[in-house]
């Protein structure tokens, strides 16, 4: 018996055709299947939920930054507003103060004009001009420069064209002896009171500029923004980058804003995106300008442009890896089972699937187990059954050749050849031989009933030299009963039992009558004595094998019924019939088969 | 198997998830304005309005191109010594671009070729230096400068007359220094100026330059020197000063001797200049563009630290300012920088 029944294991091939799938059956696993799908879904879900949110937030930023920006330059339209009002109350409080008063040179006048000068600290000057450029009033006094040219300036010539009060562009101050200042000169024509005679004259009243260049200066917007003041004919009152734009350097799209009192836009002419806020002040005309640098003021949306990019593949590695992780561990179990079953067909039955997992694959996992317990139970079943038969096989033969046996045989073949009965020495030998040839048949545990019934007939030769017409024997078969196959030396062990136990003991002669025909696509062999008979309970335990025959070859009926059944199943074997001084009837029952090969007997014995 | 799979598959997600994110980059600009560039300018002297200006140019363009600009200058034009410690010092604390105006054309040569070697850009801002490794040089060419001081001259007097010139050097050094060589370890600029002055007035016979002062800055001793070429020369009828101490010293003396009949042209804004031409006792004065040497130097500096090929001169012109241009708007800008 070879030591590993699985060599032979018929479920083999299949495992050399699931190797040759192996490349498309891995690519195509439930892992990567799991992984590419989870990982697909994932991914294209968050990119798409985190573009959706990126431009809704980023839109929202660009929103509030445009809006925040327009606030501030209407804050600073408001104080600019605020301040040109205060400047045009000194004015109108100077104007009132010098009409009123009854001499433009008198004590009163100078002394309540530079009153009103100290209350203000960005105030330079008053003076008043004739309009043919002389001086009448000036108050702080300071001695008039020479050249001042003031013919050519805007504060001399605009209040000879319109009644309200101008202001002038920011320009540098030349009129008196003091130092240069940068101011915003305030004009217009009143008329004063000159020893009694009321005249036409223009007061000028000069602010510094510096107020509203810092308040123009302090407008923040971004790191890089900044506001300027055009003035209504698109002359720059102020820009904080005012020397560039002189020197060339600079340059500042004012068309679109000229055209424009109240309006926010997106301008692009300087090669950036920057966005332009225009508020008009009504008192002067100014235009007060915010420019904000797109990219900077739109904070919001960069911090979130690299907080997105940081986070989406963060999200999405932590996506794969969960998937990765997710899909391993669905599909653990599953390719645990499949290795194992690999294991299987590979021929280790030894093995056993850990129960784990989800619902489905424990439940498959215990049933292969189960099954696999099956499985190794029939191995051990017919592993028992193999032994069993051999060893039947064994014993029945080792009986044939039973010392005690031959001992008889022989006594008895010397007492023929004593007394002078050649004929039926020769007899006896030639059956004693071909009983020996038959009981060996090479080996074979399957043989033809023909041989079996020519088996059991030198048997009964034998025996019946040493029985000495202590019985008689029939051996009757239908002639198409003598091909079917059998499993080898099934009679003698009845017939011996029949000869020991039914016979031996009688005083009359015994009959034993074997007959073998077909019923039905079975065998049936029947061996009937005229013995003793046995009774119920010997019957009972006759297949149990607790009837041991005496001075019989040892082996009971009972491994012929076992070996029946081992070889064809447990509905065939022997049955016994039995009375008391009437005698037995031993009937074998076993399939029919027809062959030349006591091997596919077996197997096919086996099919059944 | 299947394991290194499994980890081939993520590896090809992130990169699929890095290309997709990659693509949401903003667009580039001109100027990147993110990192802090540790810019250092070194000028001739701490005060004086023309050297104010200039840095008045360079914080504009600082502020706007994120720049920590750090600037030195020695307390005097003719401390050369004082400059080149300052340039040494940047060179130690690794600024990224110094930023050069050298009071001596040789003098500062030899520590712009080590700032070179330190790989740190020179930009030599106003006044040239005599180094091959200067990256650019901002600022008017001087020579031509000197030649509109001429023009001017030379029309106000009609074509004919003894001139004196009140150039600036730095004596101190020379003195120094010029016995033992040739060496010019005088300034670019005052040469240049000279020399163009020179040129255009050598083409009238009638035009005689008489005299040639240099002073150090400081405007006492142009007084002195003012008085001197007075009293040397009675039939002066033009002064030239080329800078800005000279000019205040030689206008100071004028205005104090009422000497309406000489004829001048200044060299550089100040608020008092503009008072002298005003009053009549400067004629003109030639005008250089301080602010706009500052702010482009400090611009230039951004670009070369950024790789922007940047031109090897920067010429910024100058202006004739006179009386009848002087309140015009941008001029104005131009003379009186400071709102007070």
């Amino acid at each position: 018996m070879p030591k590993k029944p699985a060599n032979r294991f018929p479920l083999r091939p299949q495992t050399r055709a699931a190797r040759r799938g192996k490349f498309t059956s891995k690519l195509a696993s439930i892992q990567v299947i799991l992984t590419v799908t989870l990982t697909s879904i994932a991914v294209l879900v968050t990119v798409i939920v985190s573009f959706a949110l990126y431009n809704k937030f980023a839109k929202t930023a660009e929103e509030n930054a445009s809006l925040n920006m327009q606030q501030i330059i209407e804050q600073v339209n408001y104080n600019l507003g605020l301040y040109v009002n205060g400047m045009r109350n000194i004015y109108e409080k100077a104007e009132q103060q010098i009409e009123q008063n009854a001499s433009i040179d008198s004590r009163v006048l100078h002394e309540s004009l530079s009153t009103l000068l100290e209350s203000r600290e960005d105030l330079v000057s008053f003076a008043v001009f004739t309009p043919g450029g002389s001086l009448v009033l000036d108050v702080p006094s300071a001695p008039m420069r020479r050249n001042t040219r003031m013919e050519e300036q805007s504060w001399f010539n605009a209040p000879k064209k319109t009644r309200a009060i101008s202001f002038s562009q920011p320009h540098v101050q030349n009129l008196f002896k003091k130092r240069y200042v940068w101011v915003v000169s305030m004009s217009k024509m009143i008329s004063y009171t000159d020893h009694g005679t009321s005249k036409r004259g223009i007061l000028l009243v000069d602010f510094n500029f510096r107020t509203i260049d810092e308040l123009s200066k302090q407008v923040k917007l971004g790191k890089r923004g900044y506001a300027y003041i055009l003035d209504s004919l698109g002359n720059i009152v102020y820009h904080p980058q005012q020397q560039l734009i002189y020197a060339g350097l600079k340059y500042e799209n004012v068309e679109p804003v000229l055209e424009y009192a109240y309006r926010s836009y997106l301008d692009e002419s300087m090669g950036e995106k920057r966005f332009i806020t225009v508020r008009t002040l009504n008192q002067t005309g100014w235009k007060i300008v915010g420019v904000a640098y797109y990219d900077e003021i739109v904070t919001t949306k960069r911090d979130l442009n690299q907080f997105m990019r940081l986070f989406l593949p963060l999200s999405i590695l932590c996506v794969i890896v969960v998937s990765v992780l997710l899909s391993a561990k669905i599909a653990r179990p599953i390719s645990r089972l499949e290795r194992t079953v690999q294991q299987v067909v590979e021929g280790d039955l030894n093995t056993s699937i850990y129960v784990c997992g989800p619902y489905e694959v424990e439940q498959l996992s215990k049933r292969f187990n189960l099954m696999l317990q099956r499985i190794r139970k029939l191995m051990d079943q017919i592993i028992y059954e193999q032994e069993t038969k051999r060893k039947g096989e064994l014993e029945v033969l080792q009986s044939q050749i039973n010392p005690h046996f031959l001992y008889n045989t022989l006594n008895s073949v010397i007492r023929l050849a004593e007394r002078g009965k050649n004929e039926e020495v020769v007899t006896m030998i030639q059956s004693l031989s071909k009983f020996f040839r038959i009981s060996l048949s090479k080996g074979k545990n399957i043989i033809t009933l023909r041989e079996e019934l020519d088996h059991i007939r030198h048997y009964l030769v034998i025996q019946s030299f040493r029985f000495k017409n202590k019985f008689r024997y029939e051996i009757k078969a239908q002639p198409e009963v003598l091909n079917c196959l059998t499993v080898k030396l099934i009679l003698q062990p009845i017939v011996e039992n029949a000869l020991y136990h039914g016979i031996e003991m009688m005083p009359d002669e015994g009959v034993i009558h074997i007959a073998a025909e077909l019923r039905s696509g079975l065998v049936v062999i029947t061996v009937s004595d005229n013995g003793l008979g046995m009774s119920g309970d010997a019957l009972k335990n006759i297949l149990k094998g607790a009837v041991k025959s005496r001075g019989g070859s040892g082996v009971g009926v009972r491994n012929v019924h076992e070996r029946i059944r081992l070889y064809y199943g447990r509905e065939y074997g022997l049955s016994f019939e039995s009375e008391l001084e009437e005698g037995t009837t031993v009937t074998v029952t076993f399939p029919a088969h027809y062959g030349d090969d006591g091997e596919t007997v077996k197997e096919g014995a086996k099919s059944l | 198997m299947k394991r290194i799979r499994g980890w081939l598959t993520l590896f090809l997600c992130i990169l699929a998830a890095a290309a997709l994110t990659s693509c949401s980059g903003s667009s580039t600009q001109r100027l990147t304005v993110d990192k802090t560039r540790n810019i250092h300018m070194i000028v001739k002297m701490n005060r004086g309005d023309y050297w104010n200006t200039v840095k008045m140019g360079a914080e504009a363009a600082a502020k706007e191109f994120n720049v920590k600009l750090t600037f030195k200058a020695p307390d005097s034009e003719s401390d050369v010594k004082e400059q080149i410690a300052m340039v040494e010092d940047s060179i130690k604390e690794q600024a990224d671009v110094v930023i050069l105006a050298a009071s001596s054309y040789m003098g500062l040569a030899q520590v712009v070729d080590k700032a070179a070697y330190y790989r740190i850009p020179v930009i030599s801002v106003d006044a040239e230096v005599g180094s091959a490794r200067v990256t650019t040089y901002i600022g008017s060419s001087s020579y031509k400068a000197g030649q509109k001081s001429a023009e001017r001259l030379v029309q106000l007097l009609n074509g004919s007359g003894e001139i004196g010139i009140l150039n600036f050097t730095n004596t101190s050094d020379k003195q120094e220094s010029g016995s033992e060589s040739d060496i010019d370890y005088g300034a670019r600029d005052a040469d240049e100026r000279e020399k163009g002055f020179l040129d255009y007035v050598a083409r009238y016979p009638s035009v005689h330059v008489v005299d040639i002062f240099y002073t150090p800055s400081v405007t006492a001793e142009a007084e002195e020197l003012t008085r001197l070429m007075l009293l040397r020369h009675p039939h002066l009828r033009g002064i030239a000063a080329l800078n800005e101490t000279a000019s205040q010293g030689a206008a100071a003396v004028l205005q104090e001797r009422g000497l309406r009949s000489i004829k001048m042209v200044a060299f550089d804004s100040s608020p008092a200049m503009m008072e002298q031409i005003q009053e009549g006792i400067v004629q003109a004065a030639v005008i250089q563009n301080p602010f706009s040497n500052g702010y482009l130097a400090v611009k230039n500096a951004v670009e070369i630290l950024q790789g922007v090929k940047v031109p090897e001169r920067v010429d910024t012109g100058t202006k004739l300012i006179d009386l009848n241009n002087m309140l015009w708007p941008e001029n104005q800008k131009l003379l009186f920088p400071f709102v007070r």
